[in-house]
């Protein structure tokens, strides 16, 4: 049966289903664009400087986890995520976690063997 | 019956449009994870040859085109905001701001998909790919350099038609015990990955331009943000595996000198 009530916003501010109560604020989405950017050219130009060894690949890929974290947060929205999705998102990394951990401690022990 | 069951965008099946949002949020993350479990599982494969072989990624990244590569990482990076500034338009029932800022993120990925273009082809012309044309350019340059001092090498007069990188592998394959059996691996890594993320931008794009026109029609009113929010989080997370692509394939070997 129909619902006689109508819904419908009446004035253009009205926001019946909450859907402007996280808007984000184009300021704060320019700053983080502006970080995410720096942290790329950092790890471009810091990678170039540095050259290839044992800490290259630590920096490299300390810069892209903070990188990722950024836009997961703010451009993905985790900063205003049901804990569900928040559980789901970290859930993914504790999985490629074990995949990591399992073959790496595999393949990376094999010349351990003996007799 | 619910007062709040009197919107078009809210399926019969849900009790408010909240609940249908954050189901469908819940649904776009559940497939995410299954994503970042496919590329999880390339990136250990990469992570075991990288620790195998060091020396040789270092010395095949350092080959590639880093200046594309950083191109593409501000166009990946701005199509990333451009993409979240079309939710916020989508959530005001902005029409036209929503199509110019879905237009614009289409329009960066594109670019992207172009520059990669002229990378693969660059690398094609320069025969840097894995297998017969990488075997014959390299062996040519060795033939040139058997029986030199690595000095003598180094100082030799290649023939002008040889490519950058063989001649300066060839020095290292006789001189340094760089296995070209290993740098070619690490090309099959790099294509792999690249072209499994260019399929990504391409499915992206394609979802892009459906939303432009699902906005054009009039079919994404403000209730519907969340099929924008969906195709953005499938963006973002495109964009976020590029930023390891970045340092893993082209950092690598940045700085080596030869």
């Amino acid at each position: 049966m129909a619902d006689p009530t109508p819904t419908t916003a009446t004035t253009p501010d009205a926001d019946p289903h909450g859907i402007r109560k996280d808007l984000d604020k184009p300021a704060q989405l320019v700053v983080v664009f502006l970080a995410v950017l720096g942290l790329a050219l950092v790890n471009i130009f810091g990678s170039q400087a540095m050259g290839p060894g044992k800490f290259a690949l630590p920096f490299q890929l300390a810069i892209g986890s903070i990188q990722a974290t950024l836009v997961g947060y703010h451009f993905m929205h985790l900063k205003q995520g049901d804990k569900v999705v928040i559980l789901t998102a970290l859930s993914s990394l504790f999985w490629m976690g074990i995949l990591f951990v399992l073959f790496l401690g595999d393949y990376m022990t094999r010349h351990l063997l003996i007799g | 019956m619910s007062a709040k069951h009197n919107t078009p965008a809210l399926k019969h099946h849900f009790e408010d449009l909240g609940q249908q949002h954050a189901c469908e949020r819940l649904g776009i993350w559940m497939f995410l994870a299954t994503e970042i479990l496919f590329f999880g599982g390339i990136f250990g494969a990469y992570t075991v040859y990288r620790l195998w072989y060091p020396h040789e990624f270092e010395v095949a990244s350092s080959h590639l085109n880093r200046t594309i590569a950083t191109i593409n990482t501000m166009f990946l990076i701005t199509s990333s905001l451009t993409m979240t500034l079309a939710i916020r338009a989508a959530k005001l029932g902005n029409r036209g701001e929503l199509i110019r800022w879905l237009f614009a993120t289409a329009a960066l990925a594109t670019a992207f998909m172009v520059m990669k273009g002229f990378e693969y082809a660059e690398d094609f012309h320069e025969h840097y790919v894995p297998g017969k044309l990488f075997n014959d350019e390299l062996a040519a340059a060795q033939a040139e350099i058997v029986g030199k001092t690595e000095a003598e090498a180094k100082a030799h007069q290649f023939k002008p038609e040889r490519q950058k990188w063989a001649k300066e592998l060839a020095v290292q394959t006789q001189h340094k015990g760089v296995d070209s059996n290993k740098v070619q691996l690490f090309l099959c890594f790099y294509y792999i990955m690249t072209a499994i993320h260019g399929i990504h931008i391409i499915v992206g794009i394609g979802c892009i331009l459906w939303l432009v026109w699902e906005a054009w029609r009039g079919a994404l009113p403000p209730e519907s943000y969340s099929t924008v929010e969906a195709v953005s989080l499938y963006w973002h997370l495109v964009d976020a595996i590029w930023l390891f692509l970045m340092p893993l394939l082209y950092l690598a070997g940045a700085g080596y000198k030869h």
